[in-house]
């Protein structure tokens, strides 16, 4: 019975309300019980997951959702087309097409497609860069870039060229990365 | 001061940043690749790294956030979310730096870039973690009203004989 009575007054202070006693020692063990439990039920659910990080098979597959994701997002939100990293390397050899980089001067001066222009996708949005001066002909085959992965930035020069009447454009979603990746040409 | 000392200033702050950090955990733990893939486009982690915190973050965010919705274990939920709201904001300045105009990852399906807004936004996050951190007065919460109705309303006497 006094057990009973004792309990009952420990919940009663409790819920009370009464500012909390600080102690460290106290909140670090609530954080590592948190932590416990976060492993335990993240690395049940997220088996395959964490093996594929272990097995060093991640990245590729993260690389290989990526490239899905930007071609379907390409097409169906942009409207634009995209080419294959073979095909882009056949017209890079038959000089058929002009490679625009879509990054930063500053991406670009360290390493970009050789013989690629630098058209920056803010200052090209932002209208400090004419197309028209650096590109006359407007059915020439041109192909943006940027970084590969979830860049979008050579979805939106590829579009506001499209829009501007360019009627060749097409978007190399492997990006430099790629490119380099692959061995072929690159100025650095 | 006595706007710091008041009850629903706490609970305010605590149910804001809980429902944030829940808010961001649910996605990311239906889709840990997606995680992984943001992860990823920092370019700063190996493939174990990137494919541990894809897995455990976001349980570790959504029990957080959700202790400081009920209001139990506040400073340890408070703390975790600073520490993370840290990480956060060095990985956005470190990205910055570098040039790199990415996706912060934070939420799945809202495009939220690394840049300085999410980083301000994210200062904002961490003063008020740390205000509840610091000046933790749990006296409004789920939990504390729950173990009112049971423990205050109920006559023990009767438990008792």
């Amino acid at each position: 019975m006094l057990k009973l009575q004792q309990t009952a007054t420990d919940h009663t202070s409790e819920s009370s309300g009464r500012e909390p006693t600080f102690s460290w020692r106290h909140v670090i063990k609530d954080c590592l019980y948190f932590v416990a439990i976060a492993i335990l039920l993240g690395g049940l659910l997220n088996y395959s997951l964490l093996s594929n990080a272990f097995n060093s098979t991640l990245i590729p597959r993260i690389q290989q959702n990526q490239l899905v994701n930007l071609r379907s997002k390409a097409k169906q939100l942009y409207g634009i087309s995209v080419i294959e990293l073979l095909s882009a390397k056949q017209l890079y050899d038959e000089k058929t097409a002009i490679f625009l980089d879509a990054r930063t001067a500053q991406e670009y001066e360290i390493g970009h497609i050789s013989g690629a222009i630098s058209v920056p996708d803010r200052e090209f949005l932002m209208g400090e860069i004419d197309p028209g001066k650096i590109l006359p002909n407007k059915e020439t085959v041109l192909i943006t870039y940027c970084d590969g992965g979830e860049c979008e930035l050579a979805l939106d020069v590829a579009k506001g060229l499209s829009e501007s009447g360019y009627s060749n454009v097409f978007v190399l979603v492997e990006g430099y990365p790629g490119w380099e990746a692959a061995g072929y040409p690159v100025d650095k | 001061m006595k706007f710091l000392n008041n009850d629903y200033t706490h609970l305010t702050l605590r149910l804001f940043i809980g429902v944030i950090f829940v808010y961001s955990a649910v996605p990311h733990i239906l889709n840990s690749m997606g995680l992984a893939s943001s992860i990823y486009n920092y370019r700063l982690f190996p493939s174990s790294i990137i494919g541990m915190s894809a897995a455990f973050i976001p349980w570790i965010t959504l029990m957080s956030g959700l202790a400081l919705i009920l209001g139990v274990k506040v400073r340890a939920a408070s703390l975790i979310i600073s520490a993370s709201l840290v990480i956060f904001i060095s990985l956005a300045v470190i990205s910055m730096i570098r040039g790199l105009d990415i996706d912060c990852g934070c939420f799945i399906g809202i495009v939220r870039k690394a840049n300085w807004l999410a980083v301000s936004e994210d200062l904002l996050l961490l003063l008020g973690s740390l205000f509840t951190f610091f000046f933790d007065r749990t006296r409004i919460s789920l939990v504390l009203l729950i173990k009112k109705l049971v423990f205050h309303n109920k006559n023990y006497k009767g438990a008792l004989s």
